[in-house]
């Protein structure tokens, strides 16, 4: 051993601990094992179906006969010019438009009166964060009904006000608008927690010189604890952005796009291309362009909280 | 001058929470009307559903629900898609995590970065490539197909990765004192300080898999390899003439009950989980 | 019990260089004191002795076999980490056991170690319990406890008693000392607390910047430190070093001049300095403050321990030394005070550093 280290003496220092250090428990190629199940997986089901799925944006393919043909960026051209496609595509943008606002103010809002530590706020909590454990089907199904033409709980309530009612879902103005507020009911929860752990995160004594300084509420709220969970605020715009550019359940199984195409969102589009009219070379394409505008969604949203964190 | 100004902010605090208390009323109403008419005649709710809490009630449109064979399959096949989905994904992403985190092999920071980049892809961009896939392998309608896709996700990778890198190394460096060898050290002393990582993670990974519309969606097109959450789906689309709105309110009560009464018992990890994963 | 030798030990990170070269030997048996400040490269010697942190080059050698590459548990060592790093989710009994399972003891001889140790350190009544219910002195015990247990060729441990609070770590300290001599066993411990180094060690290296600046005994290096590095770092209050310019003197000894005038014969050979400017180091206990003495200064601040009284006195220069009273001295803030020198325990350090010593 001894030899071994002193004929290495001259050697590069990284050769030297590469050799070195194969005897100890470190940086073994043995060691690669714990991710190598992971990795698999990954490869298998998540790298090659993107590849795949960037294959398929540029063919035509035939289901039945199993044919691809090469048709370059045909399948983009085509989407350019499908009128129902761009509606998709204005319709996703309104939809996120319409609901990251609320889920970043409303969140906020819950966050900070329930940011107590007593039962009313456990209780409360627990509400506003409970719809967000159900599964999408039962939450358009009980919204449905809250909606029903006449009999509807909406409708009741209207009727009680001496107001006509009528059901949102089948006004072309109104349901997306629907659709965006029963987003916001279902899933509020999760960024009123992450902003919930964001106050909890801000010192009390911070809180506390405040008021020796004789700060007002709102004050203390724009001089504090605004800039305190201002990444959070980030965190949040970014993760809504992300969640609501993949609508599909709510607008599919409450309007099914409808009506006239006023609330078909991509994934929509997607599906139906791909799974209805079995077009699966042009619904890749579309996927593509989903995965882009998200992307380039998600680079504007962390572009603007740079710039604003430098200022 | 002090004492008005602390009245004020009492006043203002009794406000905001009145206020909320009603916007958390108005949150809850459309479940409680929902579960009330759930226990009334379908004949009745034709005329007037403006009557939560008079009689007659019915238990008929639950015992309608027992009577439909394939809601307990339905049922089974999300308890076997959502548990296996939960355990190999732990599985996975122990190891990954730990591997990330602690051990050192050739090339495993250019592997962790391609693993990350992972988080990026939407599920919607692969799912066409996916069923393409599965299809050629003749594996749709079968819980496989189900199951294996969402185990290449990487969130959870790095969420045991962050964790495993916050557990003090001196315990493991003890451990190696105490001549333990490698896969010892992850079995008998991480993997057990990790049991809050895996709450969080397991319970996520559940209530994902048990919600998952889009995937089974297009994977199972035979009724009795839906997942509940898919089955609900397919009973609502003939909306108008179904067995009537009681019977649908019974589906959404019967469906989304279980899952609410497990929220309830684990609110605590939800919570943290929620919370734990985004602030360190 | 091994003696453990570290000849030429390197390490790098990258192209940083933490320990140039490091060789000492590690006598059997002796409870030998790393010391020195934070980031001096103690605790990555330790760590290396250890087995967990890779040699960039240089051997080990435990017990005469050479150990340079083998993992940490072959070794035959014990350590006892700073933050204890017990495993969380097993009993006092299990975390005392796991190592001895691991290589495959007896169950009666694992069994008949807990007993022994727990008996010895008075963890009889804590077996059963998880480490979340122990107090930090009862850790430090279980970590002691899961080492001793190990009975290792040599312990380790790595600043073990600062987490505790200054009542427990004088009592952790004198169990140290005893469990010392109880085992017989030979002990390396890293500290930067002198009076832990002082108290425990049969010999202490004091390091800095990854270099040794001195083996000895304690007094040794309290009485002759071997640089003006090691004279800073021990005694408390913390020598005092005056400027000192050699002077030509018929006398055979070193005699040198104060910024403040004062000339002082020291009892140190003068042949062997030049005439280099020179710093002279002089601890409290070696500057008395004596009415008679012709050197003069003003008392700014008096610090009464009890068994002395400290002065900080500002001399004719601007200069501040700290000089001793008695501890009833009447002095107070203010006075005119005189010094007087204790000239045989003056110490000189040249332009590089080294010490010169009378006798």
């Amino acid at each position: 051993m001894s030899s071994l280290t002193s004929s290495l003496a001259d050697a590069p220092v990284q050769d030297t601990t590469r050799v070195r250090t194969r005897s100890y428990s470190n940086r073994h190629w043995g060691n690669a094992l714990f991710v190598l199940p992971f990795v698999c997986v990954y490869i298998a089901l998540l790298v090659i179906p993107v590849a795949d799925g960037f294959w398929m944006s540029l063919h035509d393919l035939d289901v039945l006969s199993g044919d691809s043909t090469w048709v370059g960026l045909q399948n983009f051209v085509r989407l350019w010019h499908d009128g129902i496609f761009r509606g998709a595509v204005w319709n996703t943008f309104v939809f996120v438009l319409m609901t990251t606002p609320a889920f970043v103010a409303l969140g906020l809002a819950l966050a900070l009166a329930l940011n107590r530590q007593d039962r009313t706020g456990t209780a409360l909590r627990t509400i506003f964060f409970g719809s967000s454990v159900l599964s999408v089907t039962i939450v358009t199904l009980v919204w449905r009904l809250v909606f029903m033409t006449d009999i509807g709980l909406l409708a009741n309530v209207m009727h009680f006000f001496g107001l006509s009612a009528i059901n949102p879902l089948t006004s072309s103005a109104l349901a997306l608008p629907a659709i965006a507020l029963v987003t916001v009911w279902w899933i509020i929860g999760l960024p009123m927690m992450l902003f919930l752990a964001a106050l909890q995160q801000i010192p009390e004594e911070i809180y506390e010189a405040a008021a020796m300084d004789n700060a007002s509420r709102w004050r203390t709220f724009w001089a504090i604890t605004l800039p305190s969970i201002r990444r959070t605020v980030a965190l949040v715009a970014t993760i809504e952005v992300i969640l609501q550019f993949q609508l599909f359940g709510q607008a599919q199984l409450m309007t099914n796009g409808g009506p006239n195409n006023a609330s078909r969102p991509i994934v929509q589009f997607i599906y139906e291309a791909g799974f209805q009219q079995w077009a699966l070379g042009y619904s890749a394409a579309a996927a593509q362009v989903l995965f882009g505008l998200m992307l380039i969604g998600v680079s504007i949203q962390m572009w603007l909280s740079r710039r604003h964190d430098a200022q | 001058m002090s004492t008005q100004h602390i009245a004020g902010k009492r006043l203002g605090d009794r406000l905001i929470l009145l206020a909320v208390i009603v916007l958390a009323l108005i949150w809850v109403a459309p479940l409680i009307w929902v579960f009330g008419l759930s226990f009334k005649p379908n004949a009745e709710l034709m005329r007037h559903t403006n009557v939560l809490f008079s009689p007659p009630f019915t238990l008929k449109n639950y015992t309608d629900i027992l009577g439909n064979s394939s809601v307990f399959r339905w049922i089974l096949n999300s308890a076997i898609v959502s548990l296996g989905q939960t355990f190999l994904t732990l599985v996975l992403c122990s190891l990954a995590g730990y591997g990330f985190a602690r051990t050192e092999f050739p090339g495993k920071k250019v592997l962790y970065i391609a693993v990350l980049a992972g988080l990026a892809v939407p599920e919607q961009a692969v799912v066409i490539p996916l069923h393409h896939i599965f299809a050629d392998l003749d594996l749709h309608n079968t819980y496989s197909a189900l199951i294996l896709p969402r185990l290449a996700a990487p969130f959870g990778v790095f969420l045991m990765t962050q964790y495993f890198k916050a557990v003090p190394k001196d315990i493991e460096e003890a451990a190696l004192m105490d001549n333990t060898p490698r896969w010892k050290i992850f079995w008998r002393v991480v993997l057990p300080l990790s049991v809050p990582a895996q709450a969080t993670l397991g319970i996520f990974t559940f209530l994902n898999a048990w919600n998952d519309y889009l995937w089974p969606l297009i994977s199972a097109s035979k009724p009795e390899m839906y997942t509940l959450t898919l089955g609900l789906a397919t009973t609502q689309g003939n909306f108008a003439q179904s067995e009537g709105i009681g019977f649908l309110m019974a589906q959404a009560v019967f469906a989304g009950l279980p899952i609410f009464v497990i929220y309830l018992f684990f609110q605590k990890y939800i919570v943290s989980a929620v919370a734990g994963t985004t602030v360190r | 019990m091994a003696g453990i030798q570290l000849a030429h030990i390197q390490k790098r990170y990258g192209t940083t260089e933490v320990i140039p070269d490091f060789s000492l030997d590690i006598e059997p048996g002796e409870f030998l004191v790393f010391l020195g400040p934070s980031g001096c490269g103690k605790s990555t010697l330790l760590r290396m002795i250890a087995g967990l942190e890779p040699v960039s080059d240089g051997e080990i050698r435990i017990a005469d076999q050479p150990v340079t590459h083998l993992p940490p548990g072959a070794r035959n060592l014990a350590m006892v980490f700073q933050h204890y790093a017990l495993y969380p989710h097993m009993t006092v009994r299990e975390n005392m056991a796991f190592g001895l399972k691991n290589i495959g003891l007896a169950e009666a001889e694992i069994e008949r170690r807990i007993t022994e140790a727990a008996r010895m350190l008075e963890l009889d009544k804590l077996l059963a319990r998880k480490p979340i219910q122990l107090s930090g002195g009862q850790r430090q015990r279980v970590a002691i406890g899961r080492a001793v247990v190990k009975e290792p060729g040599a312990f380790l441990f790595d600043e073990p008693l600062s987490n505790l609070d200054a009542a427990l770590r004088n009592r952790t300290r004198v169990e140290l000392a005893r469990l010392h001599q109880r085992l017989k066993t030979t002990m390396v411990f890293v500290t930067h607390d002198q009076v832990e180094a002082m108290t425990l060690a049969t010999r202490i290296v004091v390091m800095n910047q990854g270099r040794i600046e001195q083996v000895g005994s304690p007094i040794e290096i309290y009485r002759r430190p071997a640089t003006k590095f090691v004279a800073g770092f021990i005694g408390s209050p913390a020598m005092n070093f005056i400027d000192a310019a050699p002077i030509a003197s018929d006398n055979r000894h070193l005699t040198v001049r104060l910024p403040d005038g004062t000339e002082l014969e020291t009892a140190i050979n003068a042949d062997q300095l030049g005439n280099g400017p020179l710093v002279a180091g002089v601890r409290a206990e070696s500057l008395q403050i004596d009415e008679s003495s012709p050197i003069r200064g003003r008392a700014d601040v008096i610090e009464r321990l009890g068994e002395r009284t400290l002065a900080y006195v500002t001399l004719r220069d601007g200069a501040v030394v700290v000089a001793e009273a008695h501890r009833e001295s009447p002095i107070a803030s203010g006075d005119h005070v005189g010094l007087r020198f204790d000239t045989r325990n003056i110490h000189i350090f040249d332009q590089a550093g080294r010490a010169w010593h009378g006798n």
